[in-house]
């Protein structure tokens, strides 16, 4: 169990963190410059906080009220930094071996062995860091921090200098590691996917503060707040006001539509946020009627863009008769099945529908996400003619 | 002991030795300061340790001579505790180590700013004290850059003419180092004498600057 508690101010940039952690994996998730690294090192006592707590597993490691501050060598936090930093200068048998200074020789040499053969870096012993391929190193630098036995386990990006092939293989290793272990494992990254692959919790931190923590489920279905939606990639935000409410649905007036929502105690008259993700919108197939589910919510318009990634489609759809900032409304991510199935194509009228269940009412509105909106580079493209 | 025309050679090797060594214990000392503590005015050290480099070694003979010399409280201290280093072989090492610090300070620094922080925070992460990271992590990846210019510093030394004439004085057979025996020998019309020394001279200096190249260029792991 962590919990943290942290304060400091850098030149240009405020941390403030607060957050707690179980034995487990905790993906600390956010844009470059969010403070994620910083937040590693303070737990690791590389970077002191102005204030605030830092306790771990009931050990207090930094509590500026008390004026406790742990020196690193006595916190037991294992830490990996994003390039590994082996020391280059010795093999990988001493590496692992470095942080077992206090052991006698011979038990230090069992637990190096021991290591290595559950790393599988047995035949790797001897070799110098640099000629080790990136996911030996990414394992030798797990072993030399797991053999001291850490209470906590700090990887700042741990991916992010591997190839894609070899990446899912090593994050599923990590994750059977982390079983074996049963110590927690606060993981560093910007990329959504991994969050959400490598994260049982997920702690969203933007512009040095977190916007929301939680189960990894709670955090990418129902974001607090729309920045954290755009983060967990729920693409598809809009305003709203709520018309009405009963015990089947909360109805929101949307651009001269209405929309049916999962049903919540909202005030007629009242703003709201909601949205919906990308691979939750629904095409309706004309030849048969729209299955259960997707009755409620169906929007004519026309499919204006296409952006393939082979095993799926991103899809820009604009809605008919309704006003536009981006020249579209909605995008839409199908798997290539699908798309073939349904013979969409650029420029085809459509049916979609926002399925009821999928549509998420964010519990509280920030401004901060309007101003950051982003606009697709395919609508520069494609609708740059149309205005010419 | 005028008669042992290799004196010369071995007093300055010796002078340079001992000078190469202190200015190595002194430098890593000052470029760690610089490269690695939050020390207020540490380019201010900085430069200061640089000073040798651009004051002409007359200059800085003379200021080490006043420093070291009977008028001075250094001086005195060190004359009641029977260690006089003015014209003395000893005064030409000090004299030898000013020269050379800023050569030591400079590459130290070098080497010290090009090592990943990140290994050092680990090597703390695992436990290790301070000093037991400088030794197992700094210096030996810092050592390559150090010894290059441990290497000038010594050549430096070895041919110090001012500083050292100024401190030590010219007495032959007690604290004439080989720069100044040439410089003696020549005056004194004693041309094969200088021929030889200049000779032996060239020689070690070739040979150090091969073994200077070669330790900057070969890497082990």
């Amino acid at each position: 169990m962590l919990e943290v508690s942290a304060r400091k101010r850098f030149r240009s940039f405020y941390l403030n963190v607060t957050f707690t952690a179980g034995s487990e994996m905790v993906v600390v998730f956010g844009p470059s410059g969010a403070g994620k690294s910083q937040t590693l090192r303070a737990i690791a006592g590389l970077t002191r906080p102005d204030e605030g707590r830092i306790v771990l597993n009931g050990r207090t490691l930094f509590d500026s009220s008390a004026g406790t501050d742990l020196p690193v060598q006595a916190r037991r936090v294992g830490y990996v930094p994003q390039q590994y930093a082996l020391f280059p200068h010795i093999t990988v048998a001493k590496n692992v071996a470095y942080g077992l200074h206090h052991l006698p020789a011979q038990r230090r040499r069992e637990e190096v062995e021991k290591m290595l053969t559950l790393m599988r870096l047995s035949s790797q012993a001897a070799c110098y860091p640099r000629e080790l391929s990136g996911g030996q190193q990414q394992r030798v630098a797990l072993a030399r921090a797991l053999v001291t036995r850490p209470d906590i386990l700090l990887l700042d990006e741990p991916f992010s200098a591997l190839d894609s092939g070899i990446r899912s293989t090593l994050q599923r290793e990590l994750l059977v590691l982390q079983a074996h272990l049963g110590i927690p494992i606060l993981l560093v990254t910007h990329d959504l996917a991994e969050a959400y692959a490598m994260g049982h919790q997920i702690i969203v931190l933007d512009d040095g503060t977190v916007l929301q923590g939680g189960d990894r489920e709670e955090v990418l279905r129902k974001p607090r707040s729309p920045s954290v939606a755009q983060f967990m990639g729920m693409r598809n935000l809009f305003d709203g006001e709520v018309l009405s409410t009963d015990d089947e649905s909360l109805y929101i007036r949307w651009n001269g539509r209405v929309i049916q929502a999962p049903p919540q105690p909202r005030k007629a008259g009242e703003q709201v946020t909601f949205g919906i993700r990308p691979e939750e919108v629904m095409f309706i197939r004309r030849d048969r009627p729209p299955r259960r589910g997707l009755q409620e919510n169906i929007l004519a318009g026309q499919v204006v863009g296409e952006i393939s990634r082979g095993t799926e489609h991103l899809l820009f759809f604009h809605i008919d008769d309704m006003p536009d900032e981006k020249g579209y409304h909605l995008e839409v991510l199908l798997p290539h099945p699908v798309f073939e199935r349904l013979g969409l194509a650029v420029g085809k009228q459509e049916q979609v529908s926002l399925k009821k269940g999928a549509i998420h009412v964010l519990p509280e509105v920030d401004v901060r996400w309007q101003r950051r909106a982003v606009t697709s580079p395919f609508v520069a493209s494609a609708r740059a003619p149309a205005k010419a | 002991m005028n008669s042992d025309p290799l004196f010369p050679l071995f007093l300055s090797l010796r002078v340079a030795g001992m000078a190469t060594l202190l200015a190595l214990l002194i430098g890593i000392f000052l470029a760690w300061v610089i490269a690695r503590s939050d020390l207020p005015g540490r380019d201010v050290l900085s430069a200061l340790t640089a000073l040798p480099l651009v004051l002409p070694p007359t200059v800085l003979g003379y200021y080490l001579l006043v420093a070291l010399g009977q008028q001075s409280p250094l001086g005195r201290w060190l004359a009641r505790h029977g260690m006089s280093l003015v014209f003395t072989w000893r005064g030409a090492v000090i004299a030898a180590t000013v020269v050379a610090l800023p050569l030591v300070v400079q590459s130290a620094q070098a080497a010290l700013s090009a090592i990943d922080q990140d290994l050092e925070e680990v090597a703390r992460t695992l436990g290790r004290s301070e000093p037991a990271v400088f030794f197992t992590v700094t210096l030996p990846l810092a050592w390559r850059g150090i010894l290059a210019g441990a290497i000038l510093a010594f050549a430096r030394a070895l041919g110090e003419f001012g500083a050292t004439l100024m401190v030590a004085g010219n007495i032959p057979g007690r604290t004439q180092t080989m720069p100044i025996a040439i410089y003696d020998a020549v005056q004194g019309g004693n041309q094969s004498e200088a021929n030889l020394l200049a000779g032996i001279v060239t020689v070690v200096a070739v040979g150090l600057l091969v073994v200077a190249r070669r330790s900057t260029r070969y890497i082990p792991w």
